[in-house]
């Protein structure tokens, strides 16, 4: 009945106003919704549906050492870095113990870093060689940065007075 | 006697309006307000709604933008409006999910020019030169238009175990009693209405989305964990105990600035942040 009545309304539109009411008119343009992507990046895998539609997902076993203690570390250690940052423009002079526990805590921000951008853009179900080979960059390059820290550590000047060196240079 | 006659009356009147042929009904009505003097007629305010179109009747075809024209003037304000009358009026295929039309069933959420919310909330922009785009929610699996597979999302929020879990009966018999303090605790988690618009605009929830619980599942674990008539707080604290569940959030914080009930999930996620640390 409501549908009767509009159309007609309609109608009374189109009588009146002939060149606007063609623009009334359902209009149907179709467009492709991918112009220029011809290869996609990322084809979406088909969905996977763990059990029924009913059943929970499953929960992984607990493990505090990649949860709770791991951001606990990883907020530490980069609240650490702020003092430590600050300390040898404070004192004039580099120290190095603090040197020392800068470069560490460099090493490991770093390195939880550079592993959580890992474990987001390379998921295991899509890419599990890539990821594996990235984690294993990842280890080679933190373990690089670390033994370069350290000879710069105890065969040159340090950390802090590189960093001066390199800003001056 | 009145209410007796008043249907019978409607009866007769709608059987002989669905007798006469509409023109003469039309005729009728506009003598009647013509009468009463002239109507003015509102310039017809035309509209462009650009939306997503995928069918599984034809799986192989691509999704595409179908364009739509309405006239806003004989449309209600809300997006939602202008879809029912799209698919009451020009194409019945267009498909898509809608329930209560004022925000409280979460039914119609989507993707309405760039932002996820419901479509039911969201007005329609009345500047006629710009075309609304509406797409379903990004990065869900689609079953038909606007309309995405919420299976995994609900399966997580079976998961965190959504209704309270007690180890002994309550004390006084009858029912878990709570303070207005504790009862405060909840407010602004228990008010989602879990439709998925800030999951769905939570870029780690679209890259690990089978592993990362999502914003809308951890602030209802949150709302759980926070009762304090539920005694399984340890349990629920390590069924998040590990990388993937809870600690994929980096507080981008897109949940808060998109969720239509204005809550924020990511204040909940930092809460249990900090709960799983001090293990209160």
């Amino acid at each position: 009945m409501a549908s009767t009545l509009r159309s007609s309304a309609a109608r009374r539109i189109l009588a009146a106003k002939p060149t606007s009411a063609i623009r009334l008119l359902p209009q149907t343009r179709i467009a492709a919704f991918h112009a220029s992507q011809r290869h996609q990046i990322l084809p979406p895998g088909p969905q996977v549906v763990h059990g029924t539609v009913n059943d929970p997902v499953p929960v992984p076993t607990p493990n505090a050492a990649h949860g709770s203690y791991h951001w606990a570390f990883e907020r530490i250690i980069a609240l650490g870095m702020i003092p430590l940052t600050v300390a040898p423009f404070a004192a004039g002079t580099a120290n190095p113990a603090l040197d020392a526990a800068l470069g560490t805590a460099l090493v490991l921000h770093s390195h939880i870093g550079f592993d959580a951008c890992v474990t987001d853009y390379f998921p295991k179900r899509q890419y599990a060689k890539t990821r594996t080979f990235m984690i294993w960059l990842l280890r080679a390059s933190t373990i690089t940065a670390a033994v370069g820290l350290f000879s710069i550590q105890t065969n040159d000047v340090g950390l802090t007075e590189a960093i001066k060196k390199f800003w001056k240079a | 006697m009145a209410s007796l006659r008043q249907p019978t009356i409607r009866l007769l009147a709608s059987s002989t309006i669905r007798r006469a042929s509409p023109t003469v009904i039309n005729s009728t009505r506009c003598l009647a307000t013509l009468a009463e003097g002239e109507i003015k007629k509102k310039e017809p305010l035309i509209k462009k709604f650009s939306i997503y179109r995928w069918s599984p009747d034809e799986p192989t075809k691509k999704p595409q933008m179908q364009e739509y024209t309405l006239d806003l003037n004989e449309t209600g304000p809300m997006v939602l409006d202008a879809l029912i009358k799209i698919k009451n009026e020009m194409d019945p295929t267009l498909t898509f999910r809608r329930s209560c039309r004022e925000g409280i069933c979460g039914s119609c959420a989507m993707n309405i020019e760039g932002t996820n919310t419901l479509a039911c909330l969201s007005r329609i922009n009345r500047d006629a030169s710009s075309t609304t785009r509406i797409y379903p929610l990004p990065h869900m699996y689609v079953v038909k238009d606007l309309v995405p597979d919420l299976t995994n999302f609900y399966k997580q929020y079976k998961s965190i175990k959504p209704y309270l879990q007690s180890k002994e009966p309550a004390p006084n018999g009858k029912e878990f009693l709570q303070s207005k303090e504790d009862r405060k605790k909840l407010d602004g988690l228990y008010e989602c209405i879990l439709c998925a618009c800030c999951s769905t605009s939570c870029p780690s929830y679209w890259w690990n989305q089978e592993e990362y619980l999502g914003p809308a599942v951890l602030m209802q674990a949150y709302r759980w964990l926070a009762d304090s008539r539920d005694q399984m707080s340890g349990q629920r604290r390590d069924m998040l105990d590990n990388s993937m569940s809870l600690y994929r959030c980096h507080t981008i914080m897109n949940c808060a600035r998109t969720c239509p009930k204005g809550l924020n999930p990511g204040l909940a996620i930092a809460k249990i942040k900090m709960l799983m640390v001090k293990g209160a």
